[in-house]
């Protein structure tokens, strides 16, 4: 018998267990389990923001009313097309990246560890048996989960309304959609993880975040990759950009099977590689901590 | 069994430097200037299972370095650390199953969440199984009188039932081993004094050896059995609380009203702090003169009311922190002659 188990309030765990709602997990032994909880306990906190984070479908709301007259003004007649878009398809690809970008908030992911590394509030997370890089993604997922089906209901309404149903959409694709999205967002957020973990490096990783922030706006959110000079494009596919904001986005305004398996072969690729680089940098990082003061 | 040790545990930190103004900031861009701190240099101790240890020093002694490498945060330049006979720098998750972490100035918990949901949180994240959960969080939920407040949101809780629940958050995985760091700070006093109660408990009956940081002298003297005093990332002293107290406590307070204002003596071993009228304190250093001598040379006819008490821990603390080494902190305490 170990010595925690003379304690004489043998009953007052059932006690609280009838009184009190809301339990945060359920099962146990189960890979993951811990991001897991991480993860609900997010989503538990962020609920109460729900009516904060609605105050930003403002900003998405002006930002997709500009681009829409912009494309209305480019495309001269309904059925021309531009790199391969026609204007119904070139607006929802639009309203799809910003979408995943407002829904996401990713800039926070690396923010938090930059400001972890440099503030020191690192090594309060650090002595937790789990893996700074998973609990930092597990938080993020947590966030996004609430704040993206918002994104998502709004792009729908305003899509619908200001510029009709994609063309040749179909509500069976909506699962290996959703899956290209989620993975899109993950490998977003492990590769700012990795930019955020070069503070533990540099004095301030912020002109990094900066350029690959950049990067990823103008050429995949804004404008998909076919806009670009044919020369470009294939550096393009080979960077994030294409796993991260232009494949998902591509699937939703022009669903094809096989596309969609190689966008999803390549977010795997992507997957691996980042989260290997992820695990690499933190590893290496780590030994570097500097934290004093307290 | 050892529950902590530490050999010539060393740590150098590399800070920028710069000059003032405009002219040393461009400087510092285009020859960039380090200069390298001690934080620790040859620390060694040990800690027994079970044992409550005060782990203390002025700011920037090293002490919040040394426990950051104890938790393996960071990566000692030199020396042996094992705590439950594991290296923090290798096994740094392993270690946490084992230990636990009170900073009084850093929340863990999550403030939108109540303290229930809270240790659920921990629990899971610590691989605890369901129903033992729910157990232990009724056992400490019980013991450090939670009920009240289990289902409040953080947020709205006093900064002393927060403290309570962080103490508990760091319990639920039952750790052998507690690091508080400031556990007290910013509290009254009666709460400080509940704080202090649930540490003594823990400490009884589960164990936990107790591994305390404080600038509160009353955490460190009703707490804890022994003292460990860094300066300059140094050990200047490793004694019991009790020969701290009354070994080197040589020193007496005298407060004496006479009945009429009296020329006090001069004499080596006495010196007068104050005098006001009739009222005067003195100090006596019973290594040169014992009490007794003292007293008489004051003329304890003439004496109206007397109080006699031991100079306060926390002067004797000033003065060890005033010392650069363990000679030093030795003569500061000890009597002379």
């Amino acid at each position: 018998m170990s010595r925690y188990e003379n304690s004489a309030v043998s009953n007052a765990g059932d006690m609280v267990k009838r009184r009190l709602p809301g339990r945060l997990c359920r099962g146990h032994g189960i890979p993951g389990r811990k991001y897991g909880v991480i993860y609900r306990a997010v989503l538990m906190e962020n609920l109460q923001y729900v009516a904060n984070m609605a105050l930003g479908f403002f900003g998405y709301f002006v930002f997709i009313y500009i681009f829409i007259k912009l494309w209305e003004y480019m495309y001269r007649t309904p059925e021309e097309l531009i790199a391969g878009y026609s204007k119904e398809q070139m607006i929802w690809y639009v309203m799809m990246t910003e979408m995943m970008w407002f829904g996401s908030n990713a800039s926070a992911v690396g923010r938090q560890v930059k400001t972890d590394i440099r503030g020191g509030n690192i090594a309060y997370l650090m002595n937790k048996p789990y893996h700074y890089t998973l609990y930092i993604l597990a938080k993020y997922t947590g966030e996004w989960s609430i704040r993206l089906p918002m994104y998502a209901g709004l792009a729908v309404v305003i899509g619908t309304v200001m510029v009709g149903a994609i063309p040749g959409f179909r509500l069976i694709n909506v699962p290996a959609m959703a899956l290209c999205i989620m993975f899109g967002l993950t490998i977003n957020a492990v590769f700012k993880i990795c930019i955020g973990l070069l503070s533990f490096w540099i004095e301030d990783a912020t002109p990094f975040q900066w350029l690959y922030d950049k990067l990823i706006l103008v050429v995949g959110t804004i404008f998909p990759i076919e806009i670009f000079p044919r020369a470009l494009q294939p550096f393009f596919k080979l960077t994030p950009i294409y796993t991260v904001c232009y494949g998902p986005a591509k699937l939703i305004v022009d669903f094809q099977p096989a596309k969609c398996v190689e966008i999803l072969a390549a977010q795997v690729v992507y997957l691996a590689a980042g989260c290997g680089l992820m695990f690499f940098v933190y590893r290496k990082g780590v030994k570097k901590l500097y934290v004093n003061g307290g | 069994m050892q529950a902590i040790r530490v050999e010539a545990l060393t740590k150098t930190f590399r800070v920028r430097r710069k000059e003032k103004g405009m002219r040393g900031s461009i400087k510092a861009i285009l020859r960039p200037q380090t200069e390298e701190i001690r934080a620790v240099h040859g620390v060694s101790f040990e800690v027994e299972e079970g044992e409550m240890l005060a782990f203390i020093g002025p700011n920037g002694a090293g002490k919040s370095t040394t426990i950051k490498m104890l938790t393996g945060i960071l990566y000692p330049d030199g020396g042996r650390v094992e705590v439950l006979g594991i290296d923090p720098t290798k096994k740094r998750r392993q270690l946490a199953y084992q230990i636990g972490t009170v900073f009084g100035q850093k929340e863990q918990l999550w403030t939108h969440l109540t303290p229930y949901d809270n240790f659920r949180f921990f629990g899971a994240i610590y691989d605890i199984p369901d129903e033992e959960m729910e157990h232990r969080i009724g056992e400490l939920a019980e013991r450090f009188e939670l009920h009240e407040f289990i289902n409040t949101p953080v947020r709205n809780l006093s900064l002393g039932q927060r403290i309570r629940c962080e103490i508990v958050a760091s319990l639920i995985h039952r750790p052998k081993v507690l690091f508080l760091d400031e556990p007290t700070i910013g509290l009254d006093p009666v709460v400080k004094e509940q704080v202090r109660n649930l540490i003594r408990q823990m400490n009884r009956e589960y164990n936990t050896t107790i591994f305390l940081t404080s600038h509160d002298v009353g955490d460190i003297e009703k707490l804890c059995k022994r003292i460990i005093i860094v300066n300059d990332g140094q050990i200047v002293l490793d004694d019991s609380m009790e020969h701290l107290k009354y070994h080197y406590l040589h020193k007496k307070i005298v407060e004496v009203k006479m009945q009429e204002e009296t020329k006090l003596p001069q004499v080596a071993g006495i010196t007068v702090l104050k005098q006001k009228g009739s009222h005067a304190r003195l100090e006596v250093d019973t290594g040169a003169v014992e009490i007794g001598d003292a007293l008489r040379r004051i003329n304890v006819e003439n004496m109206e009311d007397i109080n006699i008490s031991n100079v306060p821990l926390e002067n004797i603390i000033m003065e060890i922190y005033k010392a650069k080494d363990r000679q030093q902190a030795k003569s500061a305490v000890e009597p002379v002659g």
